[in-house]
C-alpha cells in the first residue's frame, strides 16, 4: 500500500471524526430546529467521507452507495425543512421545545 | 514526488478548512450564514472526495446536495427570517460529543481501519455504473425513486397544512 494512501485515509478519518463530534455537539446543545438540521447535515458529511474510505476496496459499490446516500439525504432535507416551516407558521419560533409544550 | 507532496498539502488544507467550516455551521449566530457555511462545507467535502479519486461522487455531491438540498435550506431559512433567540445547553452537547469522540476513536484505532483506504487504480467508469444499476440494483434504485417521490409529496402536504 502506498504511503500517500495511508496518509490520505488518516486525514479523511481525522476530518470525519472531527466533523462527527462537531455535528453531535451542535445537535445536542442547541434547541433550534434549524441548527439541529444543520448539525445533522455536518454529521452526514462525516459519514459520507467514512463510507467512501471504508468502501474504497470496491470503487464501483462505493460510488453507488454514496449516490444513494446523497439522494436519500436530499429527500430528508426537504421533509425536515417542510416540518420546520409548518412549526414556524404555528409558533413563530424555531425552538424544538415548543413541539413538546404544544403537543404538535 | 513534489506532486504527491502537493496533493498531501492540499488534502491537509482541505481537512483543516472542513473542520473550520463545520465549526462555523454550529457557531454562526445568523442561521443564513450557518446554512451558507454548510454549502461551503459540502463543496470542500466534494473536493476532498475528488482528491480521494472519486470524481463522480464529488460531482454528484456538488450538483444534488450543495446545488439543490443546501440551497433549499438557505432559501427556506432566508424566507422564514432570521433566528430570534436561540437556547443553548452546552453541557449536554459536550457530554454527547465526548462520548462520540471516545467511541469513534476507540473503534478506529483498535480496529486499524484508518489504514483501510486504497486509491482506485482507474477512474470509475460511468458506463459500468449504469449497467450495474440496470442489471443488479434496479429494484433498489426503483425503491429510492418511489420513496423520494413520496417524500416530495409528503413535504408539500406538511408545508401546506394548517397546524
Amino acid at each position: 500500500m502506498a504511503m500517500e494512501d495511508v496518509i490520505l485515509g488518516q486525514l479523511g478519518f481525522i476530518a470525519a471524526i472531527a466533523m462527527a463530534v462537531i455535528g453531535v455537539y451542535g445537535f445536542a446543545s442547541s434547541r433550534s430546529l434549524v441548527r439541529q438540521l444543520l448539525s445533522i447535515e455536518v454529521l452526514f458529511n462525516a459519514v459520507l467521507i467514512m463510507v467512501v474510505i471504508l468502501m474504497s476496496f470496491s470503487p464501483l459499490n462505493a460510488t453507488l452507495l454514496a449516490i444513494a446516500l446523497i439522494s436519500i439525504v436530499s429527500g430528508e432535507v426537504i421533509v425536515v425543512v417542510a416540518v420546520i416551516a409548518a412549526v414556524y407558521r404555528f409558533s413563530r419560533t424555531f425552538e424544538s421545545s415548543i413541539m413538546e409544550e404544544e403537543g404538535v | 514526488m513534489p506532486e504527491q507532496q502537493l496533493m498531501l498539502l492540499a488534502s491537509s488544507l482541505l481537512v483543516a478548512s472542513m473542520i473550520v467550516a463545520s465549526y462555523y455551521v454550529i457557531k454562526a449566530k445568523d442561521l443564513v450564514y450557518a446554512s451558507g457555511a454548510l454549502a461551503i462545507l459540502g463543496s470542500l467535502n466534494a473536493a476532498f472526495i475528488a482528491l480521494l479519486g472519486y470524481g463522480l461522487i464529488a460531482a454528484f455531491l456538488v450538483i444534488v446536495y450543495v446545488g439543490a438540498a443546501v440551497m433549499f435550506i438557505i432559501v427556506s431559512v432566508s424566507m422564514l427570517g432570521g433566528a430570534p433567540i436561540e437556547t443553548w445547553e452546552p453541557e449536554r452537547g459536550i457530554i454527547s460529543a465526548a462520548a462520540v469522540a471516545g467511541a469513534l476513536g476507540i473503534i478506529v484505532v483498535s480496529s486499524g481501519i484508518y489504514a483501510a483506504y486504497t486509491s482506485p487504480t482507474s477512474p470509475v467508469d460511468l458506463g459500468r455504473i449504469a449497467s450495474l444499476i440496470v442489471d443488479r440494483y434496479l429494484v433498489v434504485i426503483s425503491v429510492i425513486f418511489v420513496a423520494l417521490a413520496a417524500t416530495l409529496i409528503e413535504a408539500i402536504a406538511i408545508a401546506r397544512r394548517r397546524v
